[in-house]
């Protein structure tokens, strides 16, 4: 803690120096009889207009008129019209405050200085969600301001148990990182491990929710046990059921822990449709992922080891759409996966009004032209191109990626060892699943270990009146989520 | 750590480098076998292989159009003739998807089982394919034939063979394996379906035979052949293979030509069981039943009468029994043959008397074997038509 100069022209020279004279930081002095009164704030991130009606005429107002205060200070204190205003006599607050776009009034002879709210809005509004869009149900998301934000989610749950807990990471950027959960719902012991995380954190800048992840993650996975979301609904269901999010200053994305495998099938809107339907959509979604993670290993595996498992007229077929193609069957698959995978990067970098070519040359090249050069035959681009469609089925991209991973695990085993050596990765998937655990809980809970209650809302979801249980395999203080007396 | 990180790359690395994909194929350089033919010719075992993936000539490969190719090679044994089919091909012989097997007469006479030994032992093979009987032909033209409505000919001929047994019962599919259980069992005799050739062979075996409406030269289903162990003895014609199919309660559809009154009628049944009972040792009861409709009705008569219709199940009843009779008489006196398993029921039965006569079965206690037929077909309905044709008429 370093104490205020008592002279106001001192401090204003102090923070000029300390600034390098940056030409966005705005002083001014004001003489009264005896006194100086500076004021300092940084013109590119507050908002000049309530700085002048409000702080400079109130100062005005109370040197002019008489107070019922003896000194300035006190008067200052009580009759400047801000809503937010501090007290600080730490000189060394100074310079966040400032950059944050409040207003800080120092006061000859006075050892307090005054900090008001004066921040900019400089911000886009609360927009539509763009990665995650639904169908039905609350279409906005989170922005860059921290506080709105913040709001998204308080106005949706109104209980005061819903605690937000600051901390400051970032020794340059000072960036808030807010910890948000139900006091009285959520596990103590996990809340306690990620303030214990975030503690630790010694990094000079957090830019976006994804700097903090990888301090929360400790296992070597390539499947994620932490999920984004720009969505507050999604948030706010989350908290509900006893999780934990975590919201960073300047970050559109939430980050929602524990999470476990079936997040990734789960979206928020499943909970404003019909339990049926969405029932069909999950299992489809299930039948994507294997598809997904195997179709291309299993097309090896049975063209080049096990022809026998393939009726006549398929493997007749698929032989003669073969014929000539120069390149082994693992390399011409791992091709086309290259290509799409480079026209997907590409895609989500360019800009939007660029998309059109780019989709043409995909589908020609790719589609036609490949096939009639003879470089690839027509069912590894049809093989390829399911592959690819059922992993657009998930909206998260860590967990996309972590399947591409595993896919290609698979498709190296099936080129050296067949449909054994197909059989024999996806145990070590299942088991390597299996071992996951974020913050004590299971990545394959509730079905590893297997948690009868909790299969309400795995893969079938029951109607909302017949969930009674919050996910069990979170470890909440207070499990039950309706009909609390008569289920307990 | 790091001599750790070593060890485990260098196991990784001995595993899949060391294995060198032992059995890695490519599929486009594998010649797919679907039918394989077995003829003799001049004390030598010719072996055709039906090769189905050559690709169309000069039409782009896209559509998947597949023509095919026959190859064949001639040994004292067969995997000598297979190897020589081997130096012709220039891809990898691949016996995974074989369909069809066509013997001919001169291997069937001489014993099917000295040649049985290795499509069986071959490990890539599924032991799942029909086995089928050239007659009048050798057994390579079969494979040579193109069909007009099957892509390539070993399946046309397992197609032809499935649609025959369910519409019509007038042949029995057997399998490779079935067949030789069959060979090897106490008391039974196999028998194949044979099939034949109409037309002239050199212009079914090309492309051209399929661009015409009507094709000049097919593949049809004929006789079924009879063995006696292993062994050709002879055929029996199709109403005679159905009623062995009635007998061995194989039928599942029969379509039956009879006479009353001068008339021809057809009685179409697919519900028909058969049961056979040992009485005692020198006679076995037949129970044939069954229900079905009259499929075709010519002249005048009155089918409104239940009388009429009790009078023409009658002469149906009579007519079966006399035509299974004739049969059996046919396979068992006179090609002494059991295709019917009768000798394997009175093995079950009294198995202790029936070492004592085993040896001598098919030659002397088969003839003596007193079969009681007893023919029990109703006449449910006269199909869509209650009065025939030219009974309005006048």
């Amino acid at each position: 803690m370093k104490k205020i100069d008592t002279k106001a022209q001192n401090v204003i020279n102090k923070i000029k120096k300390l600034y390098g004279n940056s030409s966005d930081l705005q002083t001014r002095i004001i003489k009264t009889q005896n006194k100086d009164i500076g004021i300092l704030f940084m013109e590119s991130s507050s908002g000049s207009d309530g700085i002048s009606d409000n702080i400079i005429k109130g100062i005005d107002y109370t040197i002019n008129n008489k107070s019922i205060f003896e000194n300035i200070f006190d008067s200052l204190k009580n009759t400047i019209f801000n809503a937010q205003l501090l007290t600080t006599k730490d000189f060394s607050e100074f310079p966040y405050y400032l950059s944050s776009g409040f207003t800080i009034i120092v006061i000859d002879d006075s050892e307090e200085a005054i900090i008001l709210e004066t921040r900019a809005q400089i911000d886009r509004g609360v927009t539509e969600s763009t990665s995650e869009p639904i169908l039905r149900g609350p279409k906005d998301s989170f922005t860059e301001n921290h506080s709105k934000n913040l709001g998204l989610v308080r106005k949706r749950i109104k209980d005061p148990n819903l605690w937000f807990e600051d901390t400051k990471i970032g020794t340059r950027t000072q960036t808030k990182v807010t910890i948000a959960y139900l006091n009285d719902v959520a596990d103590k012991k996990c809340i306690e491990e990620v303030k214990q995380v975030l503690k630790k954190i010694d990094i000079d800048g957090v830019l976006d929710s994804g700097n903090i992840r990888e301090f929360l993650l400790k296992q070597k996975s390539v499947f994620p046990q932490i999920l984004s979301t720009e969505r507050p609904d999604l948030v706010c269901q989350s908290i509900l059921n006893g999780k934990i999010a975590i919201l960073v200053e300047n970050s559109p994305f939430a980050i929602i822990l524990p999470n476990v495998f079936t997040d990734f099938i789960h979206t928020s809107e499943d909970y404003y449709q019909k339990p049926l339907n969405i029932s069909f959509t999950r299992i489809l979604k299930l039948l994507a992922l294997i598809i997904t993670l195997f179709t291309p290993a299993i097309y090896i595996a049975i063209t080049t080891f096990d022809q026998t498992v393939v009726p006549d007229e398929l493997l007749i077929s698929l032989a003669v759409q073969r014929e000539g193609v120069p390149f082994p069957t693992f390399f011409e698959v791992i091709l086309l996966m290259m290509i799409f995978e480079i026209l997907r990067e590409s895609d989500i970098r360019l800009p939007a009004n660029m998309g059109a070519s780019m989709s043409i040359v995909g589908a020609l090249v790719l589609g036609q032209a490949a096939v009639d050069a003879g470089i690839v035959s027509p069912i590894a681009v049809i093989v390829v191109a399911i592959t690819s469609i059922c992993s657009l089925i998930f909206n998260d991209v860590d967990f996309m990626n972590g399947i591409r991973a595993w896919r290609l695990i698979f498709m190296v085993t099936a080129t050296f060892f067949g449909l054994i050596g197909l059989v024999a990765a996806s145990l070590i998937w299942i088991i390597k699943l299996s071992s996951l655990d974020a913050f004590g809980v299971p990545f394959l809970a509730p079905f590893s270990p297997f948690i009868k209650p909790s299969q309400k809302d795995a893969v079938i979801r029951y109607p909302l009146p017949k969930i009674f249980k919050r996910p069990l395999y979170l470890n909440g203080q207070d499990q039950t989520k309706q009909g609390g007396n008569n289920e307990k | 750590m790091k001599n750790k990180l070593i060890i485990l790359i260098l196991f990784i690395l001995t595993i899949t480098l060391t294995s060198g994909c032992s059995n890695y194929r490519e599929l486009n350089n594998l010649a797919i076998i679907t039918g394989v033919a077995i003829d003799k010719s001049d004390d030598k075992y010719e072996l055709s292989f039906l090769i189905a993936n050559s690709p169309k000539a000069q039409t782009s490969s896209k559509e998947g159009e597949a023509t095919t190719t026959v190859f064949s090679g001639k040994g004292d044994t067969l995997i000598e003739a297979a190897n020589l089919i081997d130096n012709k091909s220039p891809k990898q012989l691949y016996y995974g998807h074989i369909n069809v097997v066509v013997i001919s007469e001169e291997v069937a006479r001489e014993g099917f089982l000295k040649i049985a030994d290795w499509l069986l032992r071959n490990p890539e093979t599924r032991k799942q394919f029909y086995l089928i009987q050239a007659k009048d032909t050798k057994a390579k033209n079969i494979l040579k034939i193109v069909e007009p409505l099957e892509s390539f000919p070993s399946q046309s001929i397992a197609s032809l063979i499935e649609s025959n047994i369910t519409a019509q019962s007038i042949s029995s599919s057997i399998k490779y394996s079935p067949f030789i259980e069959k060979i090897l069992d106490k008391g039974f005799d196999p028998m194949l379906p044979s099939i034949s050739i109409e037309g002239k062979v050199k212009k079914g075996s090309t492309e051209k035979n399929t661009e015409k409406t009507e094709p000049e030269t097919y593949l049809k289903l004929d006789d079924t052949a009879i063995f006696r162990e292993d062994k050709l003895v002879g055929y029996i014609n199709k109403k005679e293979s159905q009623a062995v199919n009635l007998l061995t309660d194989n039928a599942t559809e029969i379509r039956y030509e009879f006479k009353y009154n001068g008339n021809n009628l057809v009685f179409i049944s697919n519900k028909v069981n058969n049961k056979t009972k040992v009485k005692d040792f020198n006679s076995i009861d037949v129970k044939v039943q069954g229900n079905g409709y009259l499929g075709e009705v010519d002249g005048k008569i009155s089918l409104q009468k239940p009388s009429t219709v009790e009078k023409i199940e009658k002469e149906l009843n009579k007519s079966i029994k006399k035509q299974l009779e004739k049969t059996l008489t046919k396979v068992k006196d006179e090609y002494k043959s059991d295709i019917l398993g009768y000798g394997n029921k009175i093995y079950v039965k009294y198995p202790k008397q029936w070492d004592k006569i085993e040896n001598r079965w098919n030659d002397k206690y088969l003839q003596k074997l007193k079969v009681n037929i007893d023919v029990d077909m109703t006449i449910e309905s006269a199909g869509s038509l209650i009065r025939t044709i030219e009974e309005v008429r006048k």
